[in-house]
């Protein structure tokens, strides 16, 4: 072995150009790649998100009328960068506040059609019937009793408006009686299930939402995203 | 009077060069940087990787510019684009410069990828000047989405929105790679300040070095017909140029020639030695 060794270096001297190569490597590359990727640390290792999971008001759901989709703006608090909440908290005299950065989105409510004849995804949509809108919220508003609101929420379409596509904002055209998302004709019937267009699936909805005594409806920024498919996640809206 | 002005004038150029040229040998690589014989026949689309670089370079200046008013924060963005397109003085056209050839860079950078398909360009020895400029292409094409959301108008917001979704698509990484760009998961003032550094520091300092080595790679195998031919030219050219030389020192008989030049002309004989 000693006679195939032409360099001088000993076994010690390897070991402590390993050890110190390794040491030296660590402090040069862990800190720039760490700070340059803790969004994806944060969000895809310890499964964070910018966005409060809190409950924010929707609107009335009386209002939603039976014959189409009404739309209500949410505004959901954003923890990114300066809009970080503890930022904000540290001058309470600035006009920043907690609401000042935020993830507007806009939600697509209606009362739910009834589907006649199942549709295909990539072939058919489905043939639904008439919006039902139950007949108490003709009286009231407000004051719902547990099975009023369990039946509102059994009723009801609770749409994120970003297109299942690539994200782009539908819109209810009531000629065509379809959301159509003006990106790449992306087409959705009342209830959000895809008729025609690009999108692998139908329209998000959140599966978080609730009906409160004061009939206003109030959701979390959770949508029905198979397991396994966060690629088609909604990212933006 | 004006004739002596001249005279004057030329010598100490004349001066000032040779200084140069005996200390960083800068004009003997200058001149074999741009003298390049070319054939008459279709000469104009040799134009093509100039005009790439001249809209590029248009890029960095007005991009320059452009950053002594705008701010990359959600806030202001916008705002500074509107003060940059209504106050600031010659801002539409410093913008409109900064947008058109943006544009106009990516139709060049079309032509001259096919002319030298077509012409067969990207062939031995030349293909890892082609690598170069398919990785020119890609960080050209990484700039013009980084710079669209800039604006943080609906078009620029909307359209960086599609983009994002379509990468989100891509197979195993797809979704680190948004989080990344997105600096979370959710479009905010995260996604404007990295789209920012992308967009004025990291693809514009990668993307100068590769254009050096483009440009060096180019000079390097020369743009068209073997090498030989390439050296026989320049050296036709050189040949021409020390006869012209030889006619202004002949005129000029009250001196003899001045040390510098003969340095010069030895210098460039040796060189030309070296070149065959």
């Amino acid at each position: 072995m000693a006679e195939l060794q032409k360099d001088p270096i000993t076994r010690s001297d390897f070991l402590g150009f390993g050890v110190m190569g390794a040491i030296v490597g660590a402090i040069l590359t862990i800190p720039p790649v760490a700070f340059v990727l803790s969004p994806v640390i944060k969000t895809d290792l310890l499964g964070e998100s910018d966005v409060g999971s809190g409950w924010q008001e929707v609107g009335p759901v009386s209002e939603v009328l039976a014959e189409e989709p009404s739309h209500f703006k949410v505004e959901f608090p954003l923890q990114q960068l300066y809009g970080e909440r503890a930022i904000q908290k540290k001058y309470p005299g600035s006009e920043k506040s907690d609401m000042k950065y935020t993830l507007s989105n806009a939600i697509w409510v209606s009362w739910k059609a009834p589907i006649k004849l199942q549709g295909r995804q990539g072939s058919s949509g489905d043939v639904v019937g008439k919006p039902e809108r139950p007949a108490f919220l003709d009286q009231k508003s407000e004051g719902f009793t547990d099975s009023e609101r369990k039946e509102i929420m059994s009723r009801l379409n609770v749409l994120s408006n970003s297109c299942a596509h690539l994200g782009c904002p539908v819109r209810w055209f009531t000629d065509e009686q379809l959301y159509l998302c003006p990106c790449h004709g992306g087409l959705y019937d009342i209830n959000g299930g895809w008729v025609g267009g690009p999108p692998p699936r139908g329209m998000y909805r959140y599966t978080d939402a609730e009906v409160r005594e004061n009939g206003k409806l109030y959701v979390r920024h959770k949508y029905d995203i198979e397991p396994g498919l966060e690629a088609q996640e909604p990212y933006v809206v | 009077m004006i004739g002596r002005i001249k005279t004057q004038t030329s010598e100490a150029s004349q001066f000032v060069v040779d200084w140069m040229e005996h200390r960083t040998g800068i004009v003997t690589m200058l001149e074999h940087f741009l003298y390049e014989p070319v054939p008459k026949r279709g000469a104009w689309l040799y134009t093509l990787g100039s005009a790439v670089l001249f809209t590029i370079t248009l890029q960095f200046l007005t991009g320059i510019l452009l950053l002594f008013y705008y701010a990359p924060t959600t806030d202001d963005a916008w705002n500074s684009v509107e003060y940059i397109m209504t106050d600031a003085y010659f801002g539409q056209l410093i913008r409109g410069i900064h947008y058109w050839s943006a544009n106009f860079l990516m139709a060049f950078i079309g032509l001259h990828m096919g002319q030298v398909f077509f012409s067969g360009g990207y062939k031995a020895p030349r293909e890892l000047n082609w690598i170069v400029g398919v990785i020119l292409l890609l960080l050209v094409v990484g700039l013009s989405f980084t710079g669209y959301l800039l604006r943080w108008d609906q078009d620029g917001f909307w359209a960086s929105v599609v983009g994002m979704k379509i990468g989100s698509y891509s197979p195993f990484v797809g979704g680190y790679v948004i989080h990344f760009l997105l600096g979370g998961d959710a479009v905010g003032p995260a996604t404007l300040s990295r789209f920012f550094a992308l967009h004025v520091w990291l693809l514009p300092a990668t993307i100068a070095p590769l254009i050096g080595a483009h440009l060096y790679l180019l000079r390097r195998h020369g743009v068209f017909g073997s090498e030989f031919e390439y050296t026989d030219r320049i050296a036709k050219l050189h040949e021409r140029q020390r006869l012209e030389e030889y006619v202004r020192y002949e005129a000029d008989e009250d001196e003899g020639e001045p040390y510098v030049g003969r340095r010069d002309r030895a210098d460039r004989e040796g060189y030309e030695r070296d070149g065959e």
